[in-house]
């Protein structure tokens, strides 16, 4: 990067949950929107800049989280619900410098609901807090052996709720140990110019100054588009499609 | 190349090729036909000494701390409320064997009411259902779910000297009625095998009751009936929280084969069954999980010739087990367990049918990258009988699972 206005941010595509973390520049971290897939920057009083908004439209089929094979069973397993693998999560791979100075971490849920991490993909900035409450009645035992951050947080019951503080950037994959078919994504930006798609594949990133930069779209695990995009202005407007 | 050594290396070899080819195996099940189709698997290899006291054997042939196995499962989801079921396995490269296959209905939609029917999974105890690899906290398996006691299901002593002579020696056994051939004793409860027939579960939480009817027996299941008879057996299940899960369990069945029934004098004919009971608890909360079950089983055996064997004969198997997380990826455990056995009377005064056996293992795993978990472990076994009464033994496995 030869532009000292600029660091860059990179998701590298490959397979989940090995994903190299994202090599930001080590700075620290802007404020972070309040809750992810919920914490659409429009939340809050809109920043000075530009706007990217668009959509993201996903043709992939993604898969459904099948549990394994659960032979040794007496039964039928209860209903479970489907993860939502069709959002996204688009984000700036090149920001403003200034972008990672101010720091506010942010706190952000990652419920465990019918057997389901809700939301699939949850997006916070660095040194945010998730909470991961316990909604089944059912144990759960949440845990990453992902490089960026590993912890195991044991066994908890309905109602409880115990919660991990994410201190570097990167891709976290998030699963329970005791029911293999739950799994989640917590992806951590040095900076705040990243926003989740809604249920309609709609973003929207407020507040980018103008300028140049590569916008990327990540979806299930993968990388899986990049736009160069000239920000100018109000904004633009940056559609996707994930095949 | 011996056998073992060959699965040991090729063991090694494909784990080794797992491993290596980053950034990792599959985090999901493979599917098909849009999810109708999963395969899971597991493949492990277990590397030990040579367990001389044959302690851990669970045949002639195999000791389950030398054992390189792959595991392939299916589950075909046909309909929303059937599926069947495929387990196939090989050990140390035999040819595969099918673990289990089976029909599972839900014959009303919203009622927690299953049928399963075919090589279906049994529902006395608990461990048989987390027999496999990645869900036991150390490489060996509990006494009573894999140690050859000195009792066949296809040959029997004539005189109680003969079965006293083989106290210790249930590995290899041999008797004059049934089945002239040596050949490996019974387990309590065999845990490497399963049984046809039918079961049913109704319930789920926090109470259930399943109950099954199949070929065999609980220390000889079947997939073709040999004598004639059924057995019955069923578990009663209460989770009164999600930190605790109790267990009764209990069983009858006929277990000495048509071979040997055939051969008995007119005197000495009627229904020789296996009845069992079992209480399993499993208690979990945190970074812990503690385990433990007991399993009561008693045989009767033809009374032949003098000094005869009247009295049923009863073995008593319990473990208490522990797994403790460290941190993430790495855990601790240890399990503590005996197998005791009834007196009988013979010419050389009275004696335990068989000899006493004790066992601690402790052991640590880690899991390195999800899909993978290594395991050590140090187990010490004492036994009141046999050519070898002690030993130690120190075992490796690796587990990969997907």
């Amino acid at each position: 990067m030869s532009d000292p206005r600029f660091a860059r941010v990179e998701l590298s595509k490959g397979r989940s949950g090995r994903r190299r973390p994202l090599s930001v520049y080590p700075l620290l971290v802007l404020p972070l929107l309040p809750l992810v897939t919920a914490s659409s920057p429009a939340q809050e009083p809109r920043p000075p800049g530009g706007t990217i908004r668009g959509r993201v439209e996903v043709r992939r089929e993604p898969g459904g989280g099948e549990a394994r094979p659960a032979v040794a069973d007496l039964g039928h397993h209860a209903p479970r619900d489907v993860p939502e693998r069709r959002r996204s999560v688009v984000y700036l791979e090149t920001a403003p410098q200034a972008a990672f100075a101010a720091p506010r971490p942010g706190r952000a849920v990652l419920d465990q609901r019918n057997e389901t991490f809700v939301p699939y993909v949850l997006a916070v900035t660095v040194g945010s807090t998730v909470d991961f409450p316990n909604s089944d009645r059912v144990y759960h035992n949440v845990f990453s052996l992902s490089k960026v951050k590993r912890f195991d947080l044991g066994r908890y019951p309905r109602g409880r709720s115990r919660s991990v503080r994410f201190d570097q950037p990167g891709v976290v994959r998030v699963f329970c140990e005791i029911h293999s078919h739950m799994s989640a994504f917590v992806l951590v930006f040095a900076h705040r110019y990243f926003a989740t798609t809604d249920a309609e594949g709609r973003y929207r990133i407020d507040g980018v100054p103008p300028g140049a930069y590569t916008l990327a779209v990540w979806n299930d695990g993968e990388v899986r588009d990049r736009k160069e995009v000239r920000v100018a202005g109000d904004g633009i407007e940056q559609d996707f499609v994930v095949e | 190349m011996p056998r073992f050594h060959r699965a040991l290396a090729v063991a090694g070899a494909t784990l080794g090729a797992c491993l290596a080819a980053a950034p990792g195996p599959a985090e999901e099940p493979v599917t098909f036909l849009g999810g109708r189709v999963v395969l899971g698997g597991e493949a492990s290899g277990t590397i030990a000494p040579q367990d001389e006291g044959w302690f851990n054997y669970s045949d002639y042939e195999t000791s389950t701390l030398r054992l390189f196995r792959l595991d392939l499962a299916a589950e075909a989801r046909l309909l929303p409320f059937a599926s069947v079921l495929l387990d196939v396995r090989s050990d140390n490269l035999d040819a595969p064997r099918v673990y289990a296959l089976y029909l599972r209905l839900r014959p009303w939609a919203g009622r927690e009411i299953d049928l399963q029917a075919g090589l279906v999974p049994p529902v006395f105890g608990a461990f048989p259902r987390r027999r496999y690899a990645s869900e036991n906290p150390l490489p060996s398996l509990p006494l009573a779910y894999q140690y050859l006691t000195s009792l066949r299901e296809d040959a029997v002593p004539s005189r109680a000297e003969e079965l006293v002579a083989q106290r210790g020696r249930g590995w290899r056994v041999q008797y004059p009625v049934g089945s002239p051939e040596p050949g490996p004793g019974l387990a309590l409860v065999h845990g490497e095998r399963w049984d046809a027939g039918l079961e049913l579960r109704l319930g789920r939480e926090p109470l259930s009751l399943a109950v099954a009817v199949t070929q065999g027996t609980l220390s000889y299941p079947l997939v073709r009936d040999d004598n004639g008879g059924k057995q019955v057996s069923a578990r009663f299940a209460w989770t009164p929280s999600p930190s605790l899960v109790v267990g009764i369990s209990g069983a009858s069945g006929e277990f000495l084969s048509g071979e040997v029934t055939k051969v008995l004098p007119e005197s000495a004919r009627g229904t020789f069954r296996q009845e069992a009971l079992g209480l399993d608890l499993q208690w979990s909360a945190g970074y812990w999980i503690a385990r433990g079950e007991a399993v009561w089983s008693r045989w009767t055996l033809p009374a032949l010739d003098a000094t005869r064997i009247v009295d049923p004969l009863d073995a008593l198997g319990a473990y208490a087990e522990v797994r403790r997380k460290l941190r993430p990826g790495l855990y601790v455990a240890g399990r503590v367990e005996g197998l005791a056995f009834s007196e009988i009377p013979s010419a050389a005064g009275r004696a335990t049918w068989d000899a006493p056996v004790t066992r601690v293992e402790v052991g640590a795993g880690w899991t390195p990258i999800r899909h993978v978990l290594l395991k050590a472990s140090w187990q010490h076994n004492w036994r009141d009988g046999g050519r070898i009464r002690e030993n130690d033994l120190v075992a490796g496995q690796v587990v990969l699972w997907y």
